[in-house]
């Protein structure tokens, strides 16, 4: 797979870099993250073309060559089971490392956050750049940094990839719906509440989105309310609500809209 | 009632530049075309005010519409009198998902419950701030509305931003804000100044931070493969600690950063005063239009050692700029309430 060679190059090639001047960078490309988790947990050999064929014959020179470098730091060995950390990197500088966590939303990059985390004595975030309606200290509590660096991260990455892909749906909500008025939203995105509008009698559906598992990109809950007390409970509304629990918002009211349900 | 509204419309007219006036009145929509168009705002204030005057008049405002102008300004222009800022602590398992009808409701009704008469206003703006205007008043006045309280807050947040309150009305500020956020308690930050957007970016970290990450970001790194050793000169390096300390770019516009010492004075060359037991006590105040721009400036151009103390480093990283430094750890630095009027 062409993401996964390019990991394994880029690696060794930083790795190698980096391993002279006493500092250590592992960089891993978030391409589609929970593809390329589960591609790295393979071991290619369900790969049929003989280019793939050749890239693999790299990746297990490459690989031995990245253990024997991954050795060489004792401290990071578990951080650097690098295969299950994707869309992370890190940078090590003796007293502690600093994670930086690449956010991605259907294809584009969104923000980065980082947080530098100090070996010594215990395990302590010290600076970072992770907003506050994400709560930090009690997921590393939850996780267990002290002992499982590579759960908090993964938890923490989580968190912010899923915050960022909401944002990124307000976002798209905003300038592909100019039909539909964006009444409530919050810092953490995790509530929506939006007024629909009727074709017709241009009356309006109150729409209410509860997004109460923060990791997740599509909500908990989904409300309307109405003059008419009886659509929610019309068929073509029932398919509404589970389109919408099912399909990210501002795609959602694209196929509301085709459905001509809603304005 | 009419003595009392027109007051206020004066200290407003007063208060608000001409040149933002004009704004301030559209954003608030409640002129008429006419009244608009035959508003010259170029008058001298008091002409201005005699006009605004039969306007209100003409309309019928209450003191309701008068504060309604009054926030629509503070919000617009936030950046004036001096803001405090403060924390919640220790949510509930449900402060997660308060929502703003809640947090309206609740807020009212225990801040009612504790203050007989107050008038409270909440506005939720665009950027996702909840601006909460408080008139005081007591058991036995009404609320006065000459020195009202603004409170702002971000839900899911834990950071409260006061500006005009008193300490008689502080303990029932914090009360109603605990119980309406559902934290159990609030506190003080130690974080201040005179511009709230720059002491909410600094706590919201909604500035510039530098990382030490030399890897490009990945869209970088696909046109740029080759990574290339940077030169570390001296100047390049200072430059770097600087940045990493307090930022890039432009930073939160903080005005002072106030160190209380409690520590024992140090000095061979003084016995007389290194001799003594107690700590000695003083306060450095450090004052400046831009005091992290200047402060990085100092560490990049050698002025200030670097590594950055954290003495200095300190205030971006814990988004505070009033400390309490104890001899049990002089790089450490604890912090208890700070003054206040």
């Amino acid at each position: 797979m062409k993401n996964k060679c390019t990991f394994f190059s880029l690696f060794t090639t930083l790795l190698n870099f980096c391993v002279s001047s006493a500092e250590l960078t592992v960089l891993i490309l978030p391409q589609n993250l929970q593809k390329l988790r589960a591609s790295m947990d393979k071991q290619c050999s369900q790969e049929e073309e003989e280019e793939e064929e050749e890239e693999k014959m790299d990746d297990d020179s490459e690989n031995s060559q990245l253990l024997q470098l991954m050795a060489r730091h004792t401290q990071l060995k578990d951080l650097l089971h690098a295969h299950h950390i994707i869309g992370t990197m890190f940078k090590y500088q003796g007293k502690g490392l600093c994670a930086s966590l690449t956010t991605a939303y259907e294809g584009v990059y969104l923000e980065t956050y980082n947080v530098e985390i100090d070996l010594k004595p215990r395990l302590r975030i010290s600076r970072h750049n992770v907003p506050p309606f994400i709560p930090l200290s009690s997921l590393a509590e939850q996780s267990n940094m002290q002992t499982d660096i590579r759960s908090f991260l993964d938890t923490l990455s989580k968190h912010l990839n899923a915050f960022a892909g909401r944002k990124q749906q307000l976002k798209l909500v905003k300038e592909l719906h100019k039909s539909v008025e964006v009444l409530e939203s919050n810092v953490l995105c995790s509530v929506l509440v939006m007024l629909l509008t009727l074709p017709g009698e241009k009356s309006t559906v109150l729409c209410t989105l509860n997004y109460t598992d923060h990791t997740r990109l599509l909500p908990s809950g989904v409300h309307f309310e109405c003059k008419d007390k009886a659509l929610p409970d019309a068929p073509e509304w029932k398919k509404n609500c589970s389109l919408l629990m099912e399909t990210p918002v501002h795609k959602a009211l694209m196929t509301m809209k085709k459905n001509e349900t809603i304005l | 009632m009419g003595e009392s509204v027109k007051t206020l419309l004066q200290r407003l007219v007063r208060r608000i530049p001409s040149e933002v006036l004009k704004t301030t009145l559209d954003k608030w929509g409640r002129l008429t075309a006419q009244q608009q168009r035959a508003l010259d705002l170029t008058q001298p204030k008091w002409t201005l005010m005699e006009n605004l005057w039969a306007i209100c008049e003409e309309n019928e405002w209450t003191l309701k519409r008068i504060t309604e102008l009054e926030m629509i300004y503070v919000i617009e222009n936030p950046d004036q009198g001096m803001w405090y800022a403060y924390q919640l602590l220790d949510p509930e398992d449900d402060a997660h998902c308060v929502e703003l009808i809640q947090f309206k409701e609740l807020f009212r009704y225990h801040l009612r419950e504790l203050v007989r008469h107050v008038s409270v206003k909440v506005k939720k703006h665009t950027d996702e701030a909840v601006w909460i205007r408080i008139a005081w008043g007591d058991s036995f006045s009404r609320p006065n509305h000459l020195k009202p309280t603004y409170v702002v807050h971000y839900l899911q947040t834990p950071y409260v931003f006061v500006t005009s309150l008193t300490s008689k009305h502080r303990p029932l500020l914090s009360q109603a804000l605990v119980l309406s956020t559902r934290y159990q308690t609030l506190k003080d930050a130690n974080l201040s100044g005179r511009k709230l957007t720059a002491i909410r970016d600094l706590l919201m970290r909604q500035y510039q931070q530098v990382f030490p990450t030399k890897c490009p970001s990945p869209l970088a790194e696909k046109n740029h493969p080759a990574l290339k050793k940077e030169q570390d000169g001296n100047a390049a390096n200072r430059r770097r600690m600087a940045t990493e300390a307090f930022g890039d770019g432009t930073l939160p516009q903080l005005q002072t950063a106030v160190y209380k010492l409690e520590t024992k004075f140090k000095d061979p060359t003084n016995r007389t005063m290194s001799d003594r037991e107690e700590p000695f006590r003083c306060v450095v105040k450090f004052s400046s239009t831009n005091l992290l721009e200047s402060l990085r400036d100092c560490a990049s151009s050698g002025f200030a050692s670097t590594p950055v103390t954290p003495l200095l480093s300190s205030i971006s990283l814990k988004g505070k700029n009033y400390f309490v430094v104890t001899d049990n750890d002089p790089g450490a630095l604890s912090q208890t309430r700070r003054p206040q009027n």
